[in-house]
């Protein structure tokens, strides 16, 4: 009962609080590059869930039970980063080989996820913030959550700012971008909720 | 690139082509360490020295790095340079380290430096590299102070960690919180627009051209996103 | 096919060469960055004894230490840092404390909480300076007195914990665990299991009375002593002052004998007033209910629970309360439900009418402890009209 208390704790805090595109700025670009259309943000979000997840299920124990045994932890970075690279290269071979219709609907998203910082961040926070195996796999879905729920809430916002009169020199990304600072702000609103929830 | 002189392929990176205001690359360090000067100078110079090492490692190895390992290739270098800096600022500058946390790795993803190794140094000799990855490294690191400034001395009323005593009792707070960083980043982006009346090159819709990953999804997501731009 | 050989070739002698340069970073990092790292845990220790120098961890294998202990190191000064884990309003709950070579605390701070009122942050000032004799003396924060208690209790853990490793033997256990270990030395055939019994009668000079769980007899408490009897009263082994006190005792316990009152037949009865007795020798054996914070009180951030507080009570004819026991109560968790700890309710124990009052009331619960003496006066009142024998 404790340990999925605390593990409820984990996923809530990381989809609402610490949400790693409006908070922690992890997985910008694709937030303000893909998120014109509510289509385009749900997959977006869902293959970079997918990925996430898989990543923290990889990266956790190479570190745990290859790199800390080996002493060689300063290898964490170079060897994570090749293992998403990875990751997403096999994964995009095996959906276009089995599952032409997904890879269809979520093959253009996958290149594009290589360089999220956000897969690679939930990796190595997973580390550094001590989790275990299955904390690791429920902060990562958390995180993964977090970014679909904040591409899905912008992409409607933006769909309004396109049929507004905006000044010229706010044109394009500025006022995208304050936009998504008011969605941030509504959204730091949600701290705390999570530490009363159980008390 | 041949009528460019060695002195505007420096100069282009501060100002023509800023990563940060006008290529609008690396938007998440930008985003996240600019809540103080000192952390954004340190991350800007960290940033510059992988950018200058790893351009001149791929321009040396241009001629032998095949295209179709070409992106593994990079990532390793990088990442390998990324690693280096970060050993040494954890051993040098702890307080830079505490202060900059999971970003310090994250150069690794950072978009500049990939996409300077993929439009910039696979293409060109090393001189030149050397001299476009310091142009760029300091355009980033600029704005980053740039932004810094702004959201350090109106947000936490103080410059580089000194206390400016006048400033303490209007202190808007939450420029240094996540929401801030996003408004005074949209801000700046509008003015650097206003005073160039749009005539730096064309905004080459959110990241997606220095992209490296570009080549690869030409099938839509960020294309169509340029298109309705 | 060449050419992928070539491919692969060219990747990984890439990832060789990037590795072999990590590696030799590496080499030349390291040791300053552990030096670093060793330099800041010795600046944390410095926080809580400033005259420390640099410290050297202690291996705590082979010490039985307080249990709240995690890690010791001793500085230059003689003096003991510990870092204890303990459990306060949640747990989680990490603190530091220093303790210098004369016993005495050189400082406490909370490392890590998530306590509710923030009073982890600045107990620690009131309990510098303080030794293992006068620790408890310090009051515990009234409203926070799970925070402030379990904060006290783990400096004094490290006061001991300093004791030890300094090679002194100190007495690590708990009151209760004090008390249980004194009733087995008495009776080891109960094998540790004793309940406290509900007295109904007047027992001179005996304070409580244990009855072995697994019934192989009784333990009274008589002053500092602890007398075991069998099952029928008898002192097992006779050689105590205290055995006649312990034989007559029993004698009255056994032979006492309750019998339930019938409320309907008394005018004015309180309505609280759940079910009486009487035993043969005239006393009162009573259930009541209180109105604390379950009834009486509730906010927004706390509402009622809506229950009372049931409360046991046996009195003399002329209104002495032998024993006090709390059965039941839904008051706030932390808080009014001290209510049922027996440093509460035993306070009651030998009072009157005259002096129920005399009690210390519970830190940051005034409903509770309102509610309670509110039922008690009701006890005594009780009493009265049963004595007055007006029925009807």
């Amino acid at each position: 009962m404790e340990m999925f208390k605390s593990l409820i704790v984990i996923l809530l805090s990381s989809v609402l609080v610490n949400n790693y595109v409006l908070s922690r700025f992890l997985g910008i670009c694709p937030f303000l590059g893909v998120s014109k259309k509510l289509g385009q943000a749900v997959g977006m979000g869902i293959s970079v869930t997918a990925v996430m997840l898989l990543a923290s299920a990889i990266t956790w124990p190479i570190q745990r039970l290859l790199l800390d045994r080996l002493g060689l932890e300063y290898m964490q970075t170079i060897v994570f980063i090749l293992v998403i690279a990875a990751l997403v290269q096999m994964l995009e071979v095996v959906l276009k080989k089995f599952s032409p219709a997904l890879h269809k609907a979520l093959g253009v998203y996958l290149p594009l996820i290589t360089t999220n910082c956000a897969v690679l961040g939930v990796a190595i926070n997973n580390i550094t913030d001590g989790y275990s195996f299955v904390e690791s796999i429920v902060s990562s879905l958390g995180c993964g959550l977090g970014f679909l729920l904040a591409m899905v809430l912008f992409a409607g916002l933006r769909s309004r700012i396109d049929e507004s009169e905006v000044p010229k020199p706010f044109r394009g990304l500025a006022v995208t971008l304050i936009a998504a600072s008011f969605v941030s702000l509504a959204f730091m609103g949600l701290a705390g909720i999570v530490d009363t929830l159980f008390a | 690139m041949k009528k460019d002189g060695y002195l505007s392929i420096l100069t282009k990176g501060v100002f023509k082509e800023n990563p940060v205001f006008i290529l609008i690359l690396g938007t998440c360090p930008t985003l996240a360490t600019t809540t103080n000067v000192v952390g954004a100078f340190g991350m800007g110079i960290a940033a510059l020295v992988v950018l200058l090492c790893s351009n001149v490692l791929i321009s040396l190895l241009r001629k032998v790095i095949p295209d179709a390992v070409r992106i593994p290739c990079y990532i390793t270098i990088i990442a390998g340079f990324v690693t280096v800096v970060q050993m040494v600022v954890q051993a040098y500058f702890p307080d830079l380290y505490e202060m900059l946390g999971v970003y310090l790795a994250l150069i690794v993803v950072n978009c500049i430096i990939l996409g300077r190794a993929e439009m910039f140094a696979s293409k060109n000799t090393v001189g030149k590299s050397a001299l476009d990855g310091i142009g760029m490294g300091l355009g980033f690191t600029l704005a980053l102070c740039a932004m810094a400034t702004v959201r350090e001395v109106f947000g936490a009323a103080s410059f580089a960690g000194m206390e400016i005593a006048f400033l303490a009792p209007y202190k808007i707070e939450f420029l240094v919180k996540a929401p801030g960083g996003m408004l005074v980043y949209g801000l700046l982006i509008a003015l650097v627009s206003a005073l160039t009346h749009g005539k730096g090159p064309k905004k080459k819709s959110f990241a997606c051209a220095g992209c490296p990953s570009a080549a690869h999804c030409h099938t839509g997501a960020c294309q169509s996103g340029k298109e309705e731009a | 096919m060449k050419k992928s050989i070539k491919n692969v070739f060219v990747l990984v002698s890439i990832c060789a060469v990037v590795s072999v340069l990590l590696a030799i970073t590496n080499a030349v990092t390291a040791p300053i960055i552990a030096e670093n790292e060793r330099a800041s845990a010795n600046a944390a220790l410095l926080e809580v004894m400033p005259d420390g120098g640099s410290f050297t961890s202690v291996a705590l294998d082979g010490y039985t230490l307080p249990a709240t202990v995690t890690e010791a190191y001793l500085g230059e000064n003689g003096g003991y840092v510990f870092k204890l884990k303990t459990v306060g309003y949640s747990s989680g709950f990490v603190i530091m404390c220093g303790v210098n070579a004369d016993g005495t605390v050189s400082g406490a701070v909370c490392l890590a909480s998530t306590e509710t009122l923030g009073h982890e942050k600045t107990f620690g000032a009131l309990l510098t300076g303080k030794t293992a004799e006068n620790i408890d003396a310090v009051d515990t924060v009234s409203g926070a007195t799970k925070t402030t208690g379990a904060y006290r209790a783990a400096v004094k853990d490290a006061l001991n914990a300093a004791l030890i490793l300094g090679g002194g033997s100190v007495d690590i256990r708990t009151e209760e665990e004090i008390l249980r270990d004194r009733l087995t030395a008495a009776l080891p055939a109960a094998q540790g299991e004793f309940e406290k019994l509900f007295i109904t009668e007047s027992l001179d000079g005996v304070d409580a009375v244990y009855a072995a769980v697994n019934r192989t007899g009784y333990v009274l408490v008589i002053g500092d002593a602890f007398v075991a009897t069998d099952l029928d009263g008898h002192v097992i082994t006779k050689e105590t002052a205290q055995d006649e006190t312990a034989e007559t005792a029993m004698a009255a316990l056994l032979a006492s004998e309750l019998s339930p009152i019938t409320l309907d037949a008394y005018e004015g009865l309180p309505s609280q007033l759940v079910s009486a007795s009487r035993t043969a020798t005239g006393n009162y054996d009573l259930v009541i209910k209180g109105a604390g914070y379950g009834i009486a009180g509730g906010s927004a951030y706390h509402p009622a629970s809506g229950e009372y507080i049931y409360i046991r009570v046996s009195l003399t004819r002329d209104g002495r309360i032998l024993d006090c026991l709390t059965l039941s109560q839904a008051e706030t968790d932390g808080i009014g439900s001290a209510c049922a700890d027996e440093s509460f309710y035993g306070q009651f124990v030998g009072k009157t009418e005259e002096t129920y009052g005399e009690i210390d009331a519970i830190g940051g619960a005034t409903y509770t402890t309102d509610g309670y003496k509110q039922a008690i006066l009701r006890a005594f009142a009780c009493v009265k009209i049963f004595e007055g024998g007006v029925e009807s």
